[in-house]
C-alpha cells in the first residue's frame, strides 16, 4: 500500500514536471537577496540581468523570436531554506529554463546542492566567489562570471608587490566572501615576503565602525586594504579611516569598486587602487553606457557580471537551439569561450544572429567573461587606480 | 599620545554614544511610563528618517538648503512629524487596546515585535532598502592635517561638521528633555505616572495624554537620532534594526526607565566598545621610552566580539546590579 | 471540548487543502519542500511553546540554540581533521585545562574571602591573570588549525558520525547551553529576560562566527553528509534506475530507442528528488510524532498542571511550596533542546552550515509569530502555526509580485510607479508577517487553536 502510495505520488509530481517543459515563452530565473543583509546592492544586480534579457527580446533574434521574461525570486542571502524553497518554485512551478544566482556563497551552496543540480538546472552565479564553491558537486550545472576568491587574492598581493608595498592593514567583512579573499590574499602576500600587520573582520550593516578603524591605525601600517561591499560595511570603514585620518590611501577588492564610493569621498581616495574582474576597458564601458541609458547604476557592485550571466544563459540557449535545460548547459562554454567572434554588451542581436548561422562566437561580455575548469571565470582583473577622483584602469593582469 | 586617543577613541565614541544615547532614552522613556520594551524603537527611527530623507531630497531638487550646514535639518521637522502621526497612530490601534486591558508586559513586548516588522517593511516599500546618502554641507570642522599644523603634533585629530553637530544636538535635546521633565506640569505628570499609574490616576492626571506625550517625545528623539546617526554614516533601513540592541543594552545598563542612566548607559557601551577592542600598541610606544614597542598590538578583546561587549556588560550588570547603574525599575 | 477536536481537525484539513493547492497551482515538488521546512518550522514552534505557551518565559534567544543545534551537525557528521589535531590539539587542552584552573581559582577565592573590597580586588586581578594565561595558550594553537588547508578545511572537523545522531546531540548541546543562560539570567522580570536572551544569542552566534577552528566560522561548511544517497548518486545507480523502469513501464513502453532513454532520463531526475525530499519527510514526520507526544504527555501530566499553575500566577504557585524559578530553568532547557533538535534537523536538510544565516528576524520572531497565531498553550496550535506562518513567509514573496502586478495592471509597464512597487514586493513579506501577528494579538488573542480550558473532574 504504502508503496502503491509512493508510486502514484512520484507519478503524479513528475507527469507535472514534463508537462512543463513545453513553455510559450522563455523564461529566466532571478535569484537574488532582495530582503536582508545585502539587499541594498541586489535591485541594480537584477535589473542589469533584466536588461541582458529586454535586449534579447528586443532584438527578436532568439530562437526565432521568442522573448525572455525575468522571473524574479527572494534568495535572502542568508536563508538558506527560504531560497531554497524560492528555487524550487522558480524550476518546478514557473519553469524557468536556467538561472541567474545566488548572491550570498552560502545560499548559492544550497540551492545549487538542493535544487539545481538534482533538477539539472544551470544556475550561473553573478557574486558567489567563495573558493569552496570550486569544488562543489555540481555536475557541470554551476557556473559563475565572478572568479574565485583565491584567484584575485593572488592579483592583490601581486599588484601591491609590484608598487612597493610591504606592509598593510587588512579588514574585510565578515562572511565567507570576505573571509575567503582575506585568507587566500595573506597567503599569497607573505609568500611574496610582505607582511599582513592585522586582519581585521568587519560586520556588515553595523552601526558604528570606529573601533575596527582604531584598531587598524594602531598598527601604523601606511595602507589600508578593504575587503568588503561598497554600499555595506566597506564603505563605513572607509568613511571612519578617512574621517579621523587614519588612512589615505586603500586598496579595495572588486566588491568595494563603485561609483557610489567615488561620489560619496571624490578625492580624496586619489591614489587607492584596486581590482576588478575584467580584461579591457571597452566592454565594460559599454556596459555602463548601456545601462546609464536605462537609468541602471551599471557600476554597483556585481552588476555587470549579473549581465553577462543572463547574456551567457540566452547565447547558450540559441547555441543549443531550444530551452531544454541539459541542451543549454552542453553548450555554456562554448558561447563563453573562443574561438568564434568577440561579443561586447549590446551585440547580444548579433551575437544571437551569429550562432543561428551555425557560426562561433566568445563572449567577452562586460567583465571579460572566460570560463576555466570547474565553470568559473578564470579571473583576468582590472588594475585600477583611483585618479581625479574617477577609477582608471592601469593595467590587466 | 592623547591627540591618538582623543581622535580614535574619545570623538568616535563620543559621537556614536551620543547617537545611541537619543535613542535609548526614547527606549527608557517608553519603558518607564507604558512599561515595556519597544522592540519597534529602530524601525521607528528608520521610518521618522526617511520621511527626512525624502524631504531633503526634494529641498536639494529646489536647492534650497542653508550651508554649511546640512539641508537634512530642515527636512527634520517634517520628519518628526511623520514619526510622531505614525506612534500616535500605532498606539491607538494597537497598544491602546492592550493597556486598557491591563495585558501583561510581554504581550505588548510581542505586540511591539508586530509593530517592528510593519514599519520595517513600509519603511522598504517606500524608499527601498538601498543604501541613502543625503548629506551635504561642509565635511570637517578640523581635519588631521589642520590639526597637525595647527598644534605640530605627530598625531592628528580630526572633527566632523556631523560629529560636532550630533553632539551638540543630543545636549540641546537633552537638556531640552530634563528641563520638560522637571519644570513642566506635563512633565512631572509623566514622572509621577511612572512612579506611580493609581497615584497619579488619583490625582487627576489624564492617562491619555501622559502616554500621548510620551509617544510624541519618543517620535521626536527617534527621528533626531536616527537623522543624525544618518548624516553621520549613512540611512539604511536594514542597519537600524541592528541598532536597537545596543540601545536596549544602553538602557539597562543604566538602568532602564531612567533617563539620566539612559545617557550614561549609552557612553558605558559606546566607551567600552571603542576601548576594549582598542590596540593599545602605538598609545604604549608613546609612554614607553624611546625605541621601544610591544610586541603584539595590546589588544584587549578582537573586534570580531565588538557587538558581543555591549550584552556582556549587559549581562555582568544584569547578575551584579540587576537594577542598573541608575537605579531603575524594579526587576 | 468537542469543539476544540472539530477545531484541530479542520485547522489540520486546511493546511493540507493549502499544501495541496501549492501542488496543483505550483508543482508538487515545491509542495514538498514546503511540508519539509513546515515541519521543521513546527518542531521549533513546539520548543518555543514549551517556553511560552506552558510557562510564560519570554526568550528571545530562540535562533542562538538553532545555531547551537547547526553546529552539532558539523560537529559529528564532518571527519576529524588529523592534521589539525596534531598542530593544535595539544594547544587547545591546555587552555582548557588553565581555564578550569582559573574557574577553580574564582571558587576558591570565593569560599575563603570575605566579600568586601579586598575579594574584588584579588578577584580581578585573578580574572584577568587567568584570561591572558588562557589566551597564551588559545591564540597560538587557534592560529595552528586555522592555517591547515584554510580554503577546504582549517577546522578541528568533528567525529565522523552518521549526521542523524546530530539531531539528539544538538538538542543536548542547546540544553547545556540553556542550562547556562538560565541561570544567569531567569529569575529576571519578563522583558528583561527577553533582551538578555536577545543579548546572549547574538553572542553564541558571534562566537560561532568567529571561532573558525571550531566550525570554519563564516567561511562555511558545505557539503555535510546525508542520511540518504545523494540526487545524482540515485540517478545513477542501476538499481535505482532499475525501480523507475518499473515504476513507469508503462509511459516508457510508449518509446523506443533515444526517445526512451532520454525519457527514462527525465524520469529519474525528477524522481530521485521525490525520492530524497520524501525519506526527509518521512524522518521529520517522526521526529515531529515522537517530540509532539512527549509534549503532549507533559502538558497532561501533573507536572503540565503545576507549569501552568505558575504561569498564571507565580506568586500563589510559590506559596504553594513550588520552586518557581527552578521549574522555569526546566521548562527553559527542554524547550531550548526541541529548538537545537530542530536547529540540527535544518542544517542536515540545507547540507551545510552557514553561520550567517542566523538572524533574529527568521529564527527568533518568526517563530513567535507561528507560536502567537498558533494558539500558545496548545501544541496543536504550534504546530498549525508553524504549518501556515511558514507557508505565509514564503508565499508572500509570489504573492506580492502578483497583488503588485495586479494592483498596477492599468499602469504602462515601463511607468515609474508600477516598476517601483513590484521591485518592492519582496518587502511584502515583513509588512505581512507584522500585519498577522497584529491582527491575531488583537481579534484572535488565544489563537487559531486555543488552550483547551481544564476543569477539574
Amino acid at each position: 500500500m504504502k508503496k502503491l502510495l509512493l508510486a502514484t505520488s512520484v507519478l503524479a509530481l513528475s507527469a507535472t514536471g514534463l508537462a512543463g517543459s513545453a513553455q510559450a515563452e522563455v523564461k529566466l530565473g532571478v535569484i537574488l537577496g532582495f530582503t536582508g543583509p545585502i539587499e541594498s546592492i541586489t535591485p541594480t544586480m537584477a535589473a542589469a540581468a533584466e536588461m541582458a534579457m529586454s535586449e534579447v527580446s528586443d532584438s527578436g533574434k532568439l530562437l526565432g523570436g521568442e522573448t525572455v521574461t525575468s522571473v524574479r525570486a527572494d534568495s535572502t542571502c542568508i536563508d538558506s531554506a527560504a531560497a531554497t524553497a524560492a528555487a524550487e518554485r522558480l524550476v518546478t512551478s514557473d519553469n524557468v529554463a536556467a538561472i541567474v544566482g545566488a548572491d550570498c556563497s552560502g545560499v548559492t551552496g544550497a540551492i545549487a546542492n538542493n535544487v539545481a543540480v538534482p533538477k539539472g538546472v544551470v544556475m550561473i552565479s553573478p557574486s558567489a566567489t567563495s573558493p569552496a564553491l570550486t569544488t562543489i558537486e555540481d555536475n557541470g550545472y554551476f557556473f559563475r562570471t565572478a572568479p574565485s576568491d583565491a584567484r584575485q587574492g593572488q592579483v592583490l598581493a601581486d599588484m601591491m608587490k609590484d608598487q612597493g608595498i610591504t606592509e598593510i592593514a587588512v579588514t574585510y567583512t565578515n562572511n565567507d566572501y570576505g573571509k575567503g579573499l582575506a585568507d587566500s590574499f595573506q597567503a599569497a602576500f607573505e609568500a611574496a615576503g610582505g607582511k599582513v600587520s592585522i586582519s581585521v573582520p568587519h560586520e556588515d550593516g553595523k552601526g558604528d565602525y570606529s573601533a575596527e578603524v582604531a584598531t587598524l591605525a594602531a598598527t601604523g601600517s601606511k595602507e589600508l586594504a578593504v575587503f568588503g561591499y561598497v554600499d555595506q560595511g566597506g564603505r563605513g570603514i572607509i568613511q571612519s579611516a578617512l574621517d579621523t585620518g587614519a588612512f589615505d590611501k586603500f586598496v579595495l577588492c572588486d566588491g568595494m569598486i563603485g561609483d557610489s564610493l567615488l561620489e560619496a569621498f571624490g578625492d580624496s581616495l586619489n591614489g587607492t587602487i584596486g581590482t576588478l574582474p575584467g580584461n579591457d576597458g571597452e566592454g565594460a564601458t559599454k556596459f555602463l553606457e548601456l545601462a546609464k541609458a536605462k537609468g541602471i547604476d551599471g557600476s554597483g557592485a556585481f552588476a555587470p557580471e549579473s549581465y553577462d550571466a543572463a547574456a551567457l544563459l540566452m547565447l547558450a540557449m540559441e547555441a543549443a537551439g531550444s530551452t531544454d535545460r541539459a541542451a543549454i548547459q552542453a553548450k555554456v562554454l562554448d558561447v563563453a569561450n573562443g574561438p568564434g567572434e568577440p561579443i561586447l554588451p549590446g551585440e547580444l542581436g548579433k551575437a544571437l544572429e551569429i550562432i543561428a548561422k551555425g557560426g562561433d562566437v566568445d563572449y567577452v561580455g562586460a567583465t571579460g567573461v572566460e570560463l576555466i575548469g570547474p565553470g568559473e571565470a578564470a579571473g583576468s582583473y582590472k588594475e585600477l587606480l583611483v585618479d581625479g577622483g574617477k577609477f582608471t584602469t592601469v593595467q590587466i593582469r | 599620545m592623547f591627540a591618538l586617543m582623543s581622535n580614535f577613541v574619545f570623538v568616535p565614541a563620543l559621537t556614536y554614544g551620543s547617537q545611541l544615547a537619543l535613542g535609548a532614552l526614547g527606549i527608557t522613556l517608553v519603558f518607564g511610563v507604558l512599561r515595556f520594551a519597544n522592540f519597534a524603537h529602530g524601525d521607528l527611527m528608520a521610518f521618522g528618517t526617511m520621511g527626512v530623507v525624502l524631504i531633503t531630497y526634494w529641498l536639494q531638487a529646489h536647492g534650497i538648503g542653508i550651508d554649511p550646514l546640512p539641508t537634512a535639518l530642515l527636512a527634520l521637522p517634517f520628519g518628526i512629524a511623520l514619526a510622531v502621526g505614525a506612534s500616535l497612530l500605532i498606539d491607538r490601534t494597537v497598544y491602546r487596546f492592550y493597556r486598557k486591558r491591563r495585558a501583561a508586559p510581554v504581550i505588548l513586548v510581542v505586540a511591539s515585535v508586530g509593530v517592528m516588522y510593519v514599519l520595517n517593511g513600509l519603511t522598504r516599500f517606500v524608499i527601498g532598502a538601498e543604501d541613502q546618502r543625503f548629506f551635504d554641507g561642509a565635511r570637517f570642522l578640523i581635519s588631521a592635517g589642520d590639526f597637525k599644523d595647527l598644534t605640530g603634533l605627530d598625531e592628528g585629530v580630526t572633527i566632523k561638521l556631523t560629529q560636532a553637530l550630533t553632539v551638540v544636538v543630543a545636549v540641546l535635546m537633552v537638556a531640552a528633555l530634563f528641563w520638560f521633565l522637571q519644570k513642566t506640569r506635563t512633565g512631572k505628570a509623566m514622572r509621577a505616572y511612572s512612579d506611580n499609574e493609581d497615584l497619579a490616576l488619583l490625582s487627576g492626571i489624564s492617562p491619555d495624554r501622559v502616554v500621548a506625550v510620551t509617544w510624541i517625545i519618543a517620535a521626536v528623539l527617534a527621528t533626531v537620532a536616527g537623522t543624525l546617526y544618518g548624516l553621520d554614516k549613512s540611512f539604511k533601513p536594514f542597519v537600524y534594526f541592528q541598532l536597537i540592541l545596543p540601545m536596549f543594552a544602553a538602557a539597562i545598563v543604566g538602568g532602564i526607565g531612567q533617563p539620566i542612566g539612559a545617557i550614561i548607559g549609552a557612553y558605558v557601551v559606546a566607551f567600552s566598545e571603542v576601548m576594549l577592542t582598542y590596540a593599545y600598541k602605538r598609545a604604549l610606544m608613546y609612554i614607553g621610552p624611546e625605541g621601544w614597542g610591544p610586541e603584539g598590538l595590546m589588544q584587549i578583546l578582537s573586534t570580531e566580539y565588538k557587538f558581543a561587549i555591549s550584552f556582556l556588560i549587559l549581562v555582568f550588570v544584569l547578575l551584579v546590579r540587576p537594577t542598573g547603574i541608575f537605579r531603575g525599575k524594579v526587576i | 471540548m468537542s469543539a476544540i477536536l472539530t477545531r484541530t481537525r479542520l485547522a489540520y484539513l486546511g493546511i493540507i487543502v493549502l499544501l495541496l493547492l501549492v501542488g496543483v497551482f505550483q508543482s508538487w515538488s515545491v509542495a514538498l519542500v514546503m511540508i519539509n521546512l513546515c515541519l521543521i518550522s513546527a518542531v521549533m514552534a513546539l520548543g518555543v511553546n514549551i517556553q511560552w505557551g506552558y510557562a510564560g518565559l519570554f526568550s528571545a534567544g530562540t535562533v542562538g540554540f538553532v545555531a547551537l543545534g547547526g553546529l552539532a551537525g558539523v560537529l559529528i557528521s564532518e571527519a576529524p581533521v588529523i592534521e589539525a589535531w596534531d598542530v593544535g590539539g595539544a594547544g587547545l587542552i591546555y587552555s582548557v585545562a588553565t581555564l578550569a584552573a582559573l574557574i577553580a581559582a574564582i571558587f576558591i577565592i570565593m569560599s575563603v574571602m570575605k566579600p568586601g573590597t579586598a575579594r574584588r580586588i584579588v578577584m580581578t586581578c585573578v580574572i584577568l591573570g587567568g584570561y591572558f594565561a588562557v589566551r597564551y595558550f588559545f591564540d597560538p594553537a587557534t592560529d595552528a588549525i586555522e592555517g591547515v588547508n584554510p580554503s577546504a578545511q582549517g577546522f578541528l572537523g568533528g567525529l565522523g558520525l552518521p549526521i542523524l545522531l546530530s539531531w539528539p546531540v544538538g538538542g543536548l548541546l542547546a540544553a547545556l547551553v540553556a542550562w547556562g543562560i538560565g541561570k544567569v539570567a531567569l529569575g529576571l522580570r519578563s522583558d528583561y529576560l527577553a533582551i538578555a536572551t536577545l543579548g546572549i544569542a547574538e553572542i553564541v552566534i558571534a562566537v560561532i562566527k568567529n571561532e573558525d577552528w571550531l566550525a570554519r566560522g563564516v567561511k562555511n561548511v558545505s557539503g555535510l553528509a546525508r542520511p540518504m544517497p545523494k540526487e545524482i548518486a540515485l540517478q545513477e545507480s542501476p538499481e535505482f534506475i532499475g525501480w523507475i523502469e518499473w515504476l513507469h513501464s508503462g509511459a516508457l513502453s510508449t518509446v523506443t530507442g533515444d526517445e526512451r532513454i532520454q525519457m527514462l532520463r527525465d524520469f529519474a531526475q525528477q524522481d530521485a528528488g521525490t525520492f530524497v525530499k520524501l525519506i526527509y519527510m518521512l524522518l521529520f514526520t517522526v521526529v515531529l510524532l515522537i517530540l509532539f507526544a512527549l509534549a503532549q504527555r507533559a502538558l497532561n501530566s501533573p507536572w503540565g498542571r503545576m507549569m501552568r499553575a505558575i504561569r498564571d500566577n507565580e506568586v500563589a504557585a510559590e506559596a504553594m511550596g513550588k520552586n518557581v524559578t527552578k521549574r522555569h530553568l526546566q521548562t527553559f532547557i527542554l524547550g531550548s533542546a526541541v529548538v537545537g533538535i530542530a536547529g540540527a534537523m535544518l542544517t542536515t536538510l540545507d547540507g551545510q552550515f552557514t553561520p550567517g544565516t542566523y538572524n533574529p528576524l527568521r529564527f527568533t520572531f518568526l517563530v513567535w509569530v507561528m507560536v502567537i497565531v498558533g494558539g500558545s498553550g496548545n501544541n496543536h496550535g504550534s504546530v498549525i502555526g508553524g504549518f501556515l506562518i511558514w507557508f505565509a513567509w514564503v508565499q508572500a514573496e509570489p504573492a506580492g509580485i502578483l497583488l503588485m502586478d495586479g494592483l498596477t495592471f492599468f499602469m504602462a509597464p515601463d511607468n515609474p510607479v508600477r516598476l517601483h512597487l513590484l521591485d518592492a514586493a519582496a518587502q511584502m513579506r515583513p509588512l505581512l508577517m507584522g500585519l498577522v501577528l497584529l491582527l491575531a494579538m488583537r481579534f484572535s488573542p488565544k489563537g487559531i487553536l486555543p488552550e483547551p480550558i481544564r476543569t477539574a473532574r
